[in-house]
């Protein structure tokens, strides 16, 4: 790079400061632009024309029109996957943020094995997502799977349960299986909310008489919203593009039961090698998961601003 | 109860009820280990064991034997993710932290959104482009796909860090006559040393599990990462469960490694992953 000289950029001008720093970013810039950019614009021009195997090596195929995203409204699995997202990702929203944030208060108090649970709790989260799917497909497993014999063993039940064979089960084990996944993140996320609540504030509630209740209400909770917000959209992200561990689990079945929007995607592109109408249906999961994205900016939008004069 | 017994009381309660919540984190772990030391009599018996039963090597020897090769490819994908994660993301960073540049609001904007982009939504379309650019089915086309996890997430990483960096420092480099190049090189690099192993260790991580773009963007025959050696264990009416849990085992050891060395970068990395200023 042939940018030095005497005086440094301050003294030969803002110019040469600029283009340094375009320099270092140009990297990231063309990373962006062939990476998420074109594979993004070339699915919108996928979804509006007609595929085959044959087109694939050919880049374009005959134009569809609006072909491709008819068959998405009209294809019953594609509506039934659209559903099963939503009700996926809001059960396992709930169930991590309520055990997520029932563990992150659980450490901030002060008892022998905080730092071990703290500590071993990202356990899930550092693994690979296919490794989590099978081993839950190991444990539910109707006969020899963990699950079922700890039920049969304390007797809660006297058959064992078809987790994932049974079509009205299948849904709630890979959910259970997706919430032992995210909670880590909730708790890690939230627990480092909750340590940097004053003390003060904390004290004050209580020399006013408020029970732990009230002040987890009134205090805590209005003080780490913008986290438990974020925390939120993120999970919400992260739960609508969840692939990996359903594929392991159960392939989409029995019966489409767990298809969700991503597996049916996979199905139609890959396995039918209908490209068009793949792409039409990660069109409305692009959607879905954008609509986050105001948001998400809004809510950064302090790392945003920030300039080089900032520090902290 | 007097209030001293009451507070004794409550804190071996937290003490329980984390010993409960690390029991069903982990008991999957456990059940890996042993369930890929147990004999295939063993696994396919219609009872769940406990504790090891019968224990044998010859899942680890299937394994070996088919595997080896995966593990290494798995090796190679993770490193080339990490080493492309760094290339991109560190320059990046450092321009966006430290530099006044118009563009900036734009770039991370983008980058906040490139991490919302489902991975299905670029390997349907990475798939087509990689035929067409001849990368399906290549090392670095894999380890370009993989970078979509690491990169967005290293850049703004890295950037939250070094605008804890004081801007003196670089000034004093750059009086010392250094270039704009050497300041980033010698001061910036060695500076922000736990944050690009952070971002390393994540990306790495990403490479290493990712298993999408591996069933995506190869077709399965000659570059096999272990996750892919995993996938095809799993039958439609059977699966080799002593086979899936030996090489389970195997594609978890990254994990346990970087969490006894790396632990201090991984809760770091976790907790800085979602910036919000």
């Amino acid at each position: 790079m042939q940018l030095h000289g005497a005086g440094g950029p301050r003294l030969s001008g803002s110019r040469r400061h600029e283009l340094a720093g375009l320099l270092f970013l140009s990297p990231a810039i063309i990373y962006i632009l062939f990476a998420f950019l074109l594979p993004i614009v070339y699915n919108v021009m996928l979804s509006f024309e007609q595929t085959s195997p044959a087109t694939i090596s050919s880049l374009t195929a005959p134009f569809a029109g609006l072909a491709n995203y008819r068959f998405i409204l009209n294809d019953p699995t594609s509506r039934t996957a659209i559903v099963h997202t939503f009700e996926f990702t809001a059960g396992s929203l709930v169930g991590q943020f309520i055990i997520g944030f029932a563990l992150a208060l659980l450490f901030t108090l002060r008892f022998p094995g905080r730092t071990l649970g703290r500590s071993l709790i990202i356990v899930p989260w550092l693994l690979p997502l296919i490794v989590t799917g099978v081993i839950f497909k190991f444990l539910f497993q109707l006969e020899g799977g963990a699950v079922n014999q700890l039920l049969m063993d304390v007797g809660l039940v006297h058959q064992p349960i078809d987790w994932l064979d049974d079509p009205h089960l299948a849904l709630l084990t890979v959910l259970i299986a997706n919430i032992w996944l995210g909670v880590p993140f909730f708790t890690l996320l939230l627990y480092s909310a909750l340590q940097d609540v004053p003390m003060e504030v904390k004290e004050a509630a209580l020399m006013d008489g408020a029970g732990p209740w009230q002040r987890l209400r009134l205090v805590i909770v209005p003080i780490i919203l913008p986290v438990i917000e974020v925390t939120f959209l993120l999970g919400f992200v992260f739960t609508v593009k969840v692939f990996d561990l359903v594929i392991a689990l159960t392939g989409g079945g029995p019966a489409n039961a767990t298809q969700l929007i991503t597996t049916w995607s996979y199905n139609l592109s890959f396995e039918q090698f209908t490209f068009g109408e793949g792409a039409a249906l990660n069109n409305v999961l692009l959607v879905l998961a954008m609509i986050c994205s105001p948001l998400y900016l809004f809510l950064s939008r302090g790392s945003l601003r920030r300039s080089s004069e900032g520090g902290r | 109860m007097t209030r001293l017994q009451r507070s004794r009381a409550l804190r071996w309660l937290c003490t329980l009820a984390t010993l409960a919540a690390l029991v069903v984190v982990m008991f999957p772990v456990y059940a890996v280990v042993v369930g890929s030391f147990e004999s295939t009599e063993t696994l396919f018996s219609g009872t769940y064991y406990w504790l090891p039963h019968a224990a044998t090597l010859d899942n680890f020897r299937t394994v070996i034997q088919a595997q080896s090769g995966n593990v290494l490819t798995s090796l190679v994908v993770g490193l080339g993710t990490a080493a492309l994660a760094l290339i991109v993301a560190v320059p990046a960073a450092y321009a966006l932290s430290k530099y006044r540049l118009r563009v900036t609001v734009v770039i991370v904007s983008s980058l906040l959104i490139c991490q919302i982009v489902p991975s299905i939504v670029l390997a349907t379309s990475l798939f087509i482009i990689f035929h067409w650019v001849h990368l399906v089915n290549t090392y670095p086309g894999l380890i370009i796909a993989d970078g979509t996890y690491a990169i967005p997430f290293a850049i703004l990483v890295l950037r939250a860090f070094l605008f804890s960096l004081p801007n003196e420092v670089l000034q004093a480099s750059r009086v010392d006559g250094a270039s704009e190049w050497q300041t980033f090189h010698r001061i910036v690099v060695p500076l922000a040393r736990s944050a690009v192993i952070t971002v390393a260790v994540f990306a790495f991580l990403n490479g290493w599990g990712d298993f999408i773009f591996a069933l995506t963007v190869l077709n399965g025959t000659t570059i096999v990462p272990i996750t892919l050696g995993i996938y095809t264990y799993l039958g439609n009416y059977s699966t080799q469960w002593g086979a899936v849990m030996a090489a389970a085992a195997f594609a978890m050891v990254p994990a346990a490694v970087m969490l006894v060395v790396a632990q201090r970068y991984i809760a770091t990395g976790l907790t800085a992953g979602s910036v919000v200023g």
